[in-house]
């Protein structure tokens, strides 16, 4: 059993009153401390006290607690690719078989979701290294963090896993270089003939995870301390988005990416010269978040999907890409149209001259008269400078170039398709392109635009590459969609940072009693099955029936663009509270981190739990008790896989989209085996029957319809009270009855005792318990995996 | 190209040297005959007509146990078929437990038919399927050529397609 009692580093002397009679004392006046010594001393009593059984902690100090994890959510594994290529040993085949090196199909998985895991966690990271570098450089090691007025948990992911909190930027030095030695650990792992069995691997992947939301706190509590990001805002203002709210009339700056630093000094010189009305800057992805949060005049185009369809466009003069989720075909794109692009950091170099001491107007001279492709620019306020002085000089001379072709001749390129449907076959989606484009060389461009809408086609381009006529497929849509795009006028709030201590302090316990249905986080990326709609109206369902709606990142952009019957978004419907009924964009995608952060919040603000050095207990409670459930409906990138594994580490369920499955590895529960549910109630020691609450760890949904449900049912804790237990069981009733046409045939699972049943489903849900046989059971009070099996 | 019909329907779904066999509507017949305990799993893509109705017969020509999964429940039990219900990844996951009772708590099935399943989520769960559950066969009778699968149809048009469900569905 873990004991989270405080350790007592040094012991005094246990003196009696007799101590002056004491025998063979001897006195050494040389070991007499300090004033200071004892202070410090006075500290380290102080800090020991509260620390925790793992500050800090190692690959393989988390074991345990990932071992009781897939105890209950074993693997699940579906190879993407049968062989393994990692190694010349091979290929190997591993149907059936072995690789060369040993290893079996399972393990290969896990291996390869550990290397996923570290990739998108290195990129958080490495982004994050970069901002505390830079903010360091720029503001002093010394520049206080301060989080806002209602926020004293600042860091809870680095309190709880270092056992530290960060009090200035220089804190969050020692944080990235734990988080490196980590991560160079756990990379190694990956190498031919080191570990060899999945659940090793696993372990692994859960650390990685762990470290990559780490990184996003580190990211995120920098750029919020040093740049003033909005402090946990809930009237954060509201941001322009869309295509429709760019003016091309004006010199536009396109950022792509994730890094604010570019983008900031961007605005920062616009600012500085005073011409802030004089352009137009604008983003695409986790960059457009994070500058808006920065300086509100900037503007968000839209998440990843409007990639490829707006530098096809022709609106940007510039085209400013900094790091992660940039189409690495930019540069060529750009070029198509005459844009100039500026590459900024060193994650994406394009092949460009580093340019980065050469004098600015030098390198305006070199982009606008086109002796260079491109330039790499490492100072944020130098790219700032050109950036602003080449869209300037560009725009006029790019008039032409910011049209697309004429109806005319998307008809006319039409008519030369050849039928042949590779188009549809090569698209992620199946989506029916071949159609489209039938119907458009007749002149109707309708399938077109419903390809167009809602980002239905994401715009990958696969089907343009696989065209045997060579038709410019997605110049073609980005045309249809011209006239569409320019009603593309919506309101995002920006990314508001951390829940407030007295938010959690108000809805903790609410949310674990159950009287708040849940809190559901949609984050993710835009590779949706039937585009970004789908999101919305997930966001919308929980809304109305009160549950608290997190999100982040393109997920935040896809909610943002859909308009309810009364012609508002649901940021104009619904407060940015952390609160039942409120819609949280907490930021970017490093923005995640609070997503975890108000998890553990909970358990500390409201179950007084101690964070230091305390990972596993924290995991514990959120895992029994704080019904919060991810949805990453478009999840696509190794990121969303580190940052999924990294939550589930904490005890918080993900259903992801149908692509989910791609990530090879799920973690499902059983619901049929009863005594993986088992628990040990803390109050009386006692361990018994549970529940499958929640079901699943890692759930891929194949439609809307079957997420929706699986949402609210993973919403649902062993520590719900009846009336929070009803409320929950309300809400996946209906929703599986909606779709399935009866109520679900696993309720009697949730059902504990008759006051667990919602009454508007009484007699219902009474002749199905009667018909399987139920009988009432106890509750635990206290549900933990602690002290269970594996300690 | 001839070879069209049996490269996989998404040709990057491509994931090793074993492909499926091609299979006929009188081969796949053979392979549900030989099977003691086959199971017909139903997708999505198929809950509405003509193929609601074909894989209905099918389902009943063959006494098939049935399971439907994303939100193709209700279509299937409005049809008169008594389905139950699973996401495809946890009727999967269940599949490759060798100690699973299987629909009818008869035991695990033998040979499991896909039909209307997202291609893409369904390809993953064959290949689940190939690698972890080596005591069953998998049969695609989808209109794609699923490469993961034992035995799959080919790729087709509509027509072909309907032509083909119906001769699995209609009675001797």
């Amino acid at each position: 059993m873990i004991v989270v009692a405080p350790k007592q580093k040094s012991k005094l002397k246990d003196f009696k009153d007799d101590f002056w009679k004491t025998k063979d004392v001897k006195i050494s006046l040389g070991e007499i401390a300090s004033i200071d010594e004892i202070a410090e001393e006075k500290r380290e009593v102080e800090s020991s006290r509260v620390e925790g059984p793992t500050p800090k902690p190692n690959i393989t100090d988390l074991r345990s607690w990932d071992m009781k994890l897939m105890g209950r959510y074993e693997p699940f594994y579906a190879p993407f690719c049968d062989m393994c290529c990692l190694c010349t040993f091979g290929k190997c085949d591993l149907t059936n078989k072995k690789g060369a090196c040993g290893i079996d199909a399972a393990a290969q998985q896990a291996r390869m979701v550990l290397l996923a895991s570290c990739i998108g966690s290195a990129c958080h990271s490495g982004h994050s290294r970069h901002l505390v570098d830079h903010l360091i450089e720029e503001f002093g090691a010394d520049q206080p963090i301060d989080m806002g007025m209602n926020i004293d948990i600042q860091a809870p992911i680095m309190m709880t896993v270092l056992g530290k909190t960060p009090k200035k930027l220089g804190d969050l030095k020692e944080a990235m270089d734990y988080l490196e030695e980590q991560m160079i650990h756990l990379l190694s792992s990956c190498h031919t003939g080191q570990e060899g069995k999945s659940i090793d691997f696993e372990s692994k992947a859960l650390h990685a995870g762990l470290m990559d939301n780490l990184g996003m706190e580190i990211g995120d509590i920098a750029q919020i301390a040093a740049l003033n990001l909005p402090k946990g805002d809930e009237d954060a203002p509201l941001i322009e988005l869309g295509v429709g709210t760019i003016d091309a009339e004006k010199p536009v700056v396109l950022c792509i990416g994730h890094n604010v630093l570019p983008g900031a000094g961007i605005m920062d010189y616009m600012d500085e010269t005073g011409q802030e009305e004089d352009l137009e800057v604008c983003g695409i992805c986790c960059a457009a978040i994070d500058i808006s949060r920065y300086n509100p005049q900037a503007k968000v185009v839209g998440p990843i999907s409007k990639q490829l369809k707006f530098v096809r466009s022709g609106v940007a003069d510039v085209i400013v890409v900094d790091e992660q989720c940039v189409r690495t075909d930019v540069l060529e794109e750009a070029q198509a149209k005459n844009t100039a692009v500026i590459a900024t950091t060193d994650k994406i170099c394009l092949g460009l001259p580093d340019l980065t001491n050469e004098d600015s107007d030098r390198i305006v001279s070199k982009l606008v008269n086109k002796e260079i492709e491109g330039a790499l620019i490492l100072d944020p306020a130098k790219v700032g400078e050109v950036a602003v002085k080449t869209a300037k000089i560009l725009s006029p001379e790019r008039k032409t170039l910011k049209m697309l072709p004429d109806l005319d001749e998307v008809q006319k390129l039409a008519s030369e398709c050849t039928e042949c449907g590779w188009c549809v076959r090569v698209c992620p989606n199946g989506q029916p392109m071949m159609d489209a484009v039938v119907k458009a060389s007749e002149g109707d461009f309708s399938k077109f635009e419903e390809l167009y809408t809602n980002d239905i086609c994401y715009t990958c381009g696969r089907c343009e590459q696989e065209c045997e006529r060579d038709l410019p497929l997605m110049s073609m849509l980005a045309k249809v969609g011209e006239k569409l795009s320019k009603e593309e006028k919506f309101n995002i709030r920006a990314g508001r940072g951390p829940a407030q201590d007295v938010e959690i302090r108000r809805v903790g316990a609410p949310i674990v009693l159950g009287d708040i249905p849940g809190v559901i986080a949609f984050v993710g990326c835009s590779n949706y099955p039937n585009g970004g709609k789908e999101v919305a109206e997930m966001a919308k369902e929980f809304l109305e029936r009160n549950y608290i709606v997190l999100t982040t990142g393109c997920g935040a952009m896809s909610i943002g663009e859909y308009r309810d019957e009364e012609g508002k978004t649901l940021y104009e419907q619904y407060s940015g509270e952390f609160d039942a009924r409120g819609l949280v964009n907490m930021g970017s995608c490093v923005s995640n981190s609070h997503v975890v952060g108000a998890t553990i919040k909970i358990a500390n603000i409201f179950a007084k739990k101690p964070l230091e050095g305390n990972f596993e207990e924290i995991a514990d409670y959120i895992l029994n008790r704080v019904g919060a459930c991810g949805v990453a409906w478009g999840a696509y990138s190794q990121k969303a896989a580190a940052i999924a594994t990294g939550v589930n580490r904490w005890g918080i369920p993900v259903v992801l989209g149908p692509h989910g499955s791609k990530y090879r590895r799920l973690y499902l529960g059983r619901a049929d085996q009863a005594d993986s549910w088992k628990v040990k109630d803390l109050r009386t020691g006692e361990v018994m029957e549970g529940e499958p609450a929640p079901e699943h760890l890692l759930y891929a949904a194949e439609t809307k319809e079957e997420a929706l449900p699986v949402i609210a049912k993973l919403c649902i804790r062993p520590t719900d009270t009846a009336k929070g237990r009803q409320i929950k069981l309300n809400n996946y009733m209906d929703l599986y009855k909606r779709y399935f046409g009866e109520l679900p045939p696993d309720i009697h699972l949730f059902v504990r005792t008759e006051k667990d049943i919602p009454i508007t489903y009484k007699k219902d849900v009474q002749n199905i318990l009667k018909e399987v046989g139920w009988e009432p059971r106890k509750v635990a009070q206290e549900p933990s995996l602690m002290g269970m099996d594996g300690d | 190209m001839a070879n069209e019909r049996v490269i996989p329907w998404q040709p990057t779904v491509i994931a090793g040297p074993k492909q499926a066999l091609l299979v006929t509507p009188e081969t796949a017949e053979l392979m549900i005959k030989k099977a003691k305990r086959p199971l017909l799993i139903l997708g999505p893509l198929v809950k509405e007509d003509p193929v609601l109705s074909y894989a209905t017969r099918i389902a009943e020509k063959w006494d098939l146990p049935v399971v439907t999964t994303a939100d193709a429940y209700k279509s299937f039990k409005d049809k008169g078929l008594d389905p139950t219900a699973y996401g495809v990844v946890e009727i999967v996951n269940l599949l490759k437990d060798p100690e699973w009772q299987g629909v009818s708590g008869k035991g695990q099935h033998d040979l499991v038919i896909f039909l209307g399943c997202i291609y893409y989520i369904g390809s993953q769960g064959l290949s689940t399927l190939k690698h972890f559950a080596p005591y069953l066969k998998t049969l695609t009778i989808c209109k794609f050529f699923h490469s993961n699968a034992d035995a799959s149809f080919p790729n087709m048009k509509d027509e072909e397609w309907f032509n083909y469900l119906e001769k699995m569905g209609k009675e001797d």
